[in-house]
């Protein structure tokens, strides 16, 4: 198997107003968790459509295990959970599942087979009730959610593509959702997916692509990219309120470049060659009553933050671009 | 080819499957033998009933009109092959008494006793004016019957005044002549004329419905797919002209097998219904019943299997076409209000190709009708209407077929462009001018 499972180069994707996607590359690591991050209305549920083959790219070109990404061949080996999640509605949940793997390639008993296991794991099957029997429509909005992952899953999948994967999903669906990510990957699949949410991120991915506008942003693996956008970060935790003279000290440009203020925990961006020991001084000099005070790696969030800023959100553009 | 089969196999089932399809062709046959069985019902009004003679005859002219009728009609009726049952009535009585005799007869009808009565007075001997009055009043047949017979008596009595030998005066009025009606134009025979018109407005229609009904549950397919976001993982797995082909197919799949359920189970209910027409025939010689089985024979005009097969070939041709613009336009919309707006244009096409109906009925030959069979947009409806009205040169037909066939293949490669790009575009409906772009969008 080579080693990036997707691998995009100069690609450009122009709609009526606007271009969606401009002059991207990046590359996706076989057998990784790949966040492709960016607000929304950045292009990457285009460049996800893209890697599918539902879009086509104006320019560049996309390949998938080292292959051109058209033809079944290839799309036959990827599984898909689109943002905008749907299923037929009024079909038996079997039914759609069976169909769902067949447009896959696989064949009737091999999908009936997995389709029971699938829903036995996600508690869609139980000896008291089969929810497989029921309409879509029956379902609750939670287990429509897991019947359209079991859909992605269904053909063993060498790649996952997941967009937005997270949005709308409960805790508890949230929570299993990450746990098959986390066996996907032991299990040597590579697993793409767009977000947001840049918690959920830092946690899952190896490596991340972070686009904006269509561009790309900065791209490589999370612990590079957290050494490269280095500076001194400190993670602050105080406690009651913060006295006038706490906030004076972590507005000083000298020494503060940014503050990301959470109420009660602050992430501090140290500017460059200042010492977090003389920020802790002055902190302990203003009167903080300090319970975290913890040089750390910056987050993603704050990298995010960062590079991207707030001018990265676009008005009137949607991810459907 | 085998992931078009997994779209045409849910696209099939999950239709069959559902309640609309089982009542619509249990429904259809019984709708369609009704339609079967309205020429020979016409066709049995226009023969006099046997009860036809069970009347009573009030003869007020005093010179015997009544019982001369009398006989003329029982005579009319041996001829048509229909004897009479019950006895025609006659009373001879005075001008004054008619009224009396009038209500008396009335109750009779009424306690179902008689048929009807006729009232002959001086009116009748003068040739001008008699009356009946009868359940059968409504009866072409019978009262076609009973106006000849009267007519034939006036003559025969007046011509007997003028001192015409009355035997010879029988012989010279009865006559047995019929006409039989059967079309003809420049190219020749197209069977008898009543039942080939009707048997021909029933393909058209029948036409018109499939497409449109076929065509709409197309439309609500992609519509479906669309507005429930399935499309787009149906599309990671297969090309948008894969699932817009499946999805024709599939549905022209459940529009066939419905029909063939129901031309078998119209012919199965015809067969056994047959015999249920011609109540009249039970208990007679063999013969005598001849008129309505024939009435039936000739409601089903000399069409060949050829020509079956070329009206299916039309009705296949014109679904596809229709139901691509239906697909294309499904594409565009996000609800069925929206729908309706956009299909204006195609519902434009189709429906006038219905208005020309008629048109091209009262006239197959005329220059119009060979334009209309020959517009693609028209001919799947308008070419096989034609075609079971008169014969069309194989020339015209494979002219109009060719120009249906390539603007298929046209229409087609248009409508799943624009069903590509609509069917993961959420928002405003697109303009024209934004369709034109769709259609060259790459890819």
């Amino acid at each position: 198997m080579p080693d990036s499972a997707v691998e995009i180069r100069n690609v450009f994707k122009r709609f009526a107003d606007h271009v969606a996607v401009r002059d991207l590359s990046l590359s996706v690591p076989a057998g990784s968790v790949y966040g492709l991050l960016g607000p929304n209305g950045a292009g990457k549920t285009t460049t996800i459509r893209m890697i599918l083959d539902i879009l086509a790219p104006d320019e560049g070109t996309i390949r998938i295990f080292g292959q051109p990404n058209v033809g079944e061949k290839i799309t036959d080996r990827i599984g898909y959970l689109p943002e905008e999640r749907g299923l037929y509605r009024k079909m038996q949940v079997r039914r759609v599942l069976r169909f769902l793997a067949e447009l896959k390639g696989v064949s009737g008993p091999v999908a009936e087979r997995r389709i029971t296991e699938w829903m036995e794991r996600f508690g869609l099957r139980t000896p008291e009730k089969d929810w497989g029997l029921a309409k879509v429509d029956d379902l609750s909005r939670g287990m429509q959610q897991k019947v359209q992952f079991i859909g992605t899953l269904l053909h063993d999948p060498e790649l996952v593509i997941l967009d937005e994967p997270f949005s709308g999903l409960d805790p508890i669906n949230a929570q299993a959702l990450k746990d098959t990510v986390v066996e996907l990957k032991r299990r040597g699949r590579t697993v793409i997916f767009s977000t947001h949410l840049m918690d959920s991120a830092e946690r899952l991915c190896d490596s991340v692509c972070i686009i904006a506008r269509g561009e790309k942003v900065l791209d490589g693996s999370v612990e590079g990219v957290k050494q490269t956008r280095g500076g001194v970060h400190v993670a602050l935790a105080l406690d009651g309120a913060v006295p006038t003279a706490v906030g004076a000290v972590l507005a000083d440009r000298a020494l503060v470049r940014r503050v990301d203020d959470s109420n009660r925990f602050f992430e501090v961006e140290m500017t460059d060659g200042s010492d977090p020991q003389a920020l802790l001084r002055r902190l302990v000099d203003a009167g903080a009553a300090i319970r975290r005070f913890e040089q750390v790696q910056p987050s993603l969030h704050q990298i995010f933050l960062q590079t991207v800023g707030a001018t990265g959100v676009e008005e009137g553009m949607t991810g459907h671009g | 080819m085998g992931k078009l089969m997994v779209v045409i196999k849910r696209e099939y089932l999950e239709r069959v499957r559902t309640r609309w399809f089982v009542i619509g062709t249990v429904l259809g046959p019984i709708f369609f033998s009704g339609l079967l069985f309205v020429p020979p019902w016409l066709a049995r009004r226009e023969a006099p009933s046997a009860q036809i003679a069970n009347i009573e005859v009030l003869d007020a002219t005093g010179r015997g009109l009544g019982a001369r009728f009398r006989t003329a009609l029982r005579q009319r009726l041996m001829d048509a092959k229909v004897p009479p049952t019950g006895n025609t009535d006659v009373r001879v009585l005075s001008v004054l008494e008619v009224p009396a005799a009038e209500s008396a007869a009335a109750g009779r009808i009424i306690r179902k006793q008689v048929q009807g009565y006729l009232v002959l007075d001086s009116g009748a001997v003068s040739g001008n004016s008699a009356r009946y009055v009868g359940r059968n009043a409504s009866s072409i047949g019978d009262v076609d019957r009973m106006t000849s017979a009267l007519r034939e008596t006036v003559l025969a009595m007046r011509l007997e005044r003028e001192g015409l030998n009355p035997a010879r005066i029988d012989s010279l009025t009865r006559q047995r002549l019929t006409l039989s009606t059967e079309r003809m134009d420049e190219r020749g025979r197209g069977g008898s004329g009543r039942s080939t018109i009707i048997f021909a407005f029933a393909i058209a229609f029948l036409l018109y419905m499939s497409i449109v009904l076929y065509g709409q549950a197309v439309l609500r397919g992609v519509l479906e797919e669309k507005s429930s976001r399935v499309a787009e993982v149906v599309l990671s797995s297969i090309k948008p002209s894969t699932l817009l082909a499946g999805k024709v197919i599939g549905v022209g799949a459940v529009g066939l097998t419905q029909q063939v359920v129901w031309v078998i189970a119209t012919m199965y209910i015809g067969s056994y219904a047959a015999p249920l027409l011609r109540p009249e025939a039970e208990g007679l010689p063999a013969g005598a019943g001849g008129g309505a089985g024939a009435a039936i024979a000739s409601t089903l005009p000399d069409i060949s299997i050829g020509t079956i097969a070329l009206i299916l070939g039309f009705f296949l041709l014109g679904y596809t076409l229709y139901s691509s613009l239906y697909a294309a336009m499904g594409s565009t919309v996000n609800s069925e209000q929206e729908a309706q707006q956009a299909l204006t244009p195609v519902l434009l096409l189709i429906i006038s190709s219905v208005i020309l109906i008629q048109p091209v009925m009262l006239n197959p030959s005329s220059p119009l009708s060979h334009a209309v069979s020959l517009i693609p947009f028209s001919a799947p409806i308008l070419m096989p209407l034609r075609m079971s009205l008169i014969q069309v040169s194989s020339l015209e037909i494979a002219a109009s077929v060719a120009g249906l066939v390539l603007t298929c293949v046209l229409t087609i490669w248009l409508a799943a462009r624009i069903y590509r790009v609509g069917l993961l575009m959420y928002g405003k409906r697109p303009s024209y001018r934004e369709l034109a772009r769709w259609i060259a969008y790459r890819g």
